[in-house]
């Protein structure tokens, strides 16, 4: 794996949404802010991506503010409900990595999660997108860790 | 509007469709158990072997259009044709009839589930983990009939599914008793109609198929329905909705026959749906009738023009009351839903038509479709908007979702 620029993923990052808005501070971090609509029948979505070498990725729905489906007290494959910070893959399995490109990885990921995530609110409350659950204590230093750039 | 909010909400509907089907077990084990039931009234030693009896299915299960019913531990009606051939010793259709619910009362299975004689059909009523009872119809095909199966059916050739009808058995009928000669007897050609179903169906396609392919005595189950036979489960799913036990709903023969008229070739479902339900009061007829001096509706079968489906209309006003205000609410129902822009409204304008629970499994299934396209790399995101679909810039790898369920 060889660690792809950031120079050229917020180059990326612009070509695929040239409505959106991309920060990058040198090779350190970037930041992401744009529009997603997971499907034609889909809401519009505000969505931030802000990876750093230092802490990885996360990504966050900035707007609207997420609905819970029938009887749910949080959010479905989040880190956070109320900072809306989503779960888009998992750590320890190295299906992400900084020679991926975010526009063909992450940004795929966060409309898919959107889309299901409106179905979890049709179905009151069936998450169908896939993946692993996990207990966010015990697995936080994990996530930290794998999340950081090269170690995984 | 904009077209691909309308693609989706096709893919919605169409969704409904293979939700409302049957499912393949319930398919395979009708299929099953027809096939035991002609293995009985067919094998060495029974009376009715030299006639070589078929069990052939008909009605719904034989178009492919047999839903669920809304109360799903209700039992489904399966339609049944036993059908014989060659018989020359001049029986009569009581004759006929008994040979048949005879044979089923000497075996020690079908004695105890067979149900007391209707007008025309014998039932079997099978146990619960079948979920199904079978009307078997005893009748009698004449002489060409097995060479005339080999045609090919288009426009041109109403005349061979004309003669695809055959004679059957009705207990109310004046010469059941007595007539050995069965072009006396009462003609139903549900096996044309069947070939005519099919054809419009295709009525894009114009593919050419030989009769005997539209009556197989197993139809295919195929999951992937074509969009007339959508449409008419997703009009009889609203029927039994809005007609909940009622027996004066509109009948399912008129709901098909029309759809099946309206239905112009459209690929997409909602499409055919709205084209459908606003057009199909166009086949029904205002005739005069000399016997009565009045005008009745009438809507012919198509393959038996003298056969009028609205027949119980004249002498029911409710029958044909409620055909109406079906038809007006479904066409407002459906409009409805094709005005939607976004997941929530389109469940919600969909949930009392159809029924809460089965238009939350059409969005389930949705979403373990998505899934298993994006597993086998068939899922793209476009650039852009980031819609996801069948096509766009850029694939979804795969992943695993990380994170707390709650």
């Amino acid at each position: 794996m060889s660690r792809i620029s950031l120079l050229h993923q917020a180059g990326a990052l612009r070509a695929y949404f040239p409505q959106s808005t991309v920060k990058r501070d040198g090779e350190q971090s970037l930041i992401w802010v744009g529009k997603l609509q997971p499907s034609a029948l889909g809401g519009i979505y505000t969505v931030k991506l802000h990876y750093s070498r230092k802490d990885g990725v996360a990504v966050y729905v900035l707007d609207p503010k997420l609905l819970l489906a029938k009887g749910a007290t949080a959010l479905p494959h989040v880190y956070s409900t109320p900072k809306q910070q989503l779960c888009l893959y998992y750590p320890p399995g190295n299906e992400w990595n900084p020679g991926m490109w975010f526009v063909q990885s992450i940004i795929p990921w966060a409309s898919e999660w959107l889309y299901h995530y409106e179905l979890w609110i049709a179905t009151d409350g069936k998450w169908l997108g896939g993946g692993i659950d996990h207990n966010p204590p015990q697995d936080k230093s994990i996530n930290q860790q794998d999340l950081v750039d090269g170690t995984t | 509007m904009n077209t691909e909010i309308r693609q989706q909400i096709s893919q919605v509907l169409g969704g409904m469709g293979e939700e409302l089907d049957i499912t393949q077990k319930q398919y395979e084990d009708a299929v099953e158990s027809y096939k035991a039931v002609g293995d009985w009234l067919s094998r060495d030693g029974s009376p009715l072997a030299s006639y070589k009896p078929e069990i052939l299915p008909q009605g719904s299960f034989l178009l492919g259009t047999m839903i669920k019913r809304v109360h799903e531990k209700d039992h489904v009606d399966i339609d049944l044709v036993c059908r014989l051939s060659g018989l020359t010793n001049g029986w009569t259709a009581y004759d006929v009839k008994m040979a048949v619910g005879d044979r089923l009362k000497d075996s020690g299975t079908y004695a105890g589930m067979l149900l007391p004689e209707g007008r025309r059909c014998w039932t079997l009523q099978y146990a619960e983990d079948r979920g199904f009872h079978m009307d078997i119809l005893p009748s009698l095909v004449g002489e060409n009939y097995f060479v005339l199966m080999e045609r090919k059916f288009s426009d041109m050739e109403m005349e061979n599914v004309r003669s695809l009808a055959i004679y059957i058995t009705d207990n109310q009928h004046y010469n059941y008793f007595t007539s050995t000669n069965p072009l006396d007897w009462p003609l139903s050609n549900m096996f044309g109609f069947a070939s005519w179903f099919k054809y419009r169906s295709q009525v894009t396609m114009r593919k050419s198929f030989s009769l005997n392919e539209s009556v197989k005595p197993v139809p295919a189950f195929n999951r992937k329905k074509l969009p007339l036979q959508q449409i008419v489960q997703i009009l009889k799913r609203h029927r039994d909705i809005m007609f909940d036990g009622d027996d004066k709903k509109p009948i399912s023969i008129i709901i098909t026959t029309l759809a099946a008229l309206a239905y112009n070739g459209e690929i997409d479902i909602l499409t055919g749906l709205q084209n459908v339900v606003t057009t199909m009061h166009n086949h029904i007829e205002h005739r005069f009738v000399p016997s009565t001096g009045k005008r009745h509706w009438c809507i012919p079968n198509p393959v038996n023009p003298t056969e009028n489906f609205a027949d119980k209309w004249v002498d029911c006003r409710e029958k044909e009351n409620n055909f109406w205000i079906w038809l007006k609410q479904v066409t407002a129902d459906v409009a409805a839903i094709a005005d939607q822009d976004n997941v929530p409204s389109l469940k919600k304008s969909m949930e009392r038509p159809f029924g809460d629970n089965l238009v939350k499994s059409v969005f389930e299934q949705a979403g373990h479709a998505t899934r298993g396209l994006r597993e086998s790399g068939a899922l793209y995101m476009s650039a852009g908007t980031g819609r996801l679909g069948a096509s766009g810039r850029t694939s979804v790898p795969n992943h695993n979702n990380f994170g707390r369920r709650e």
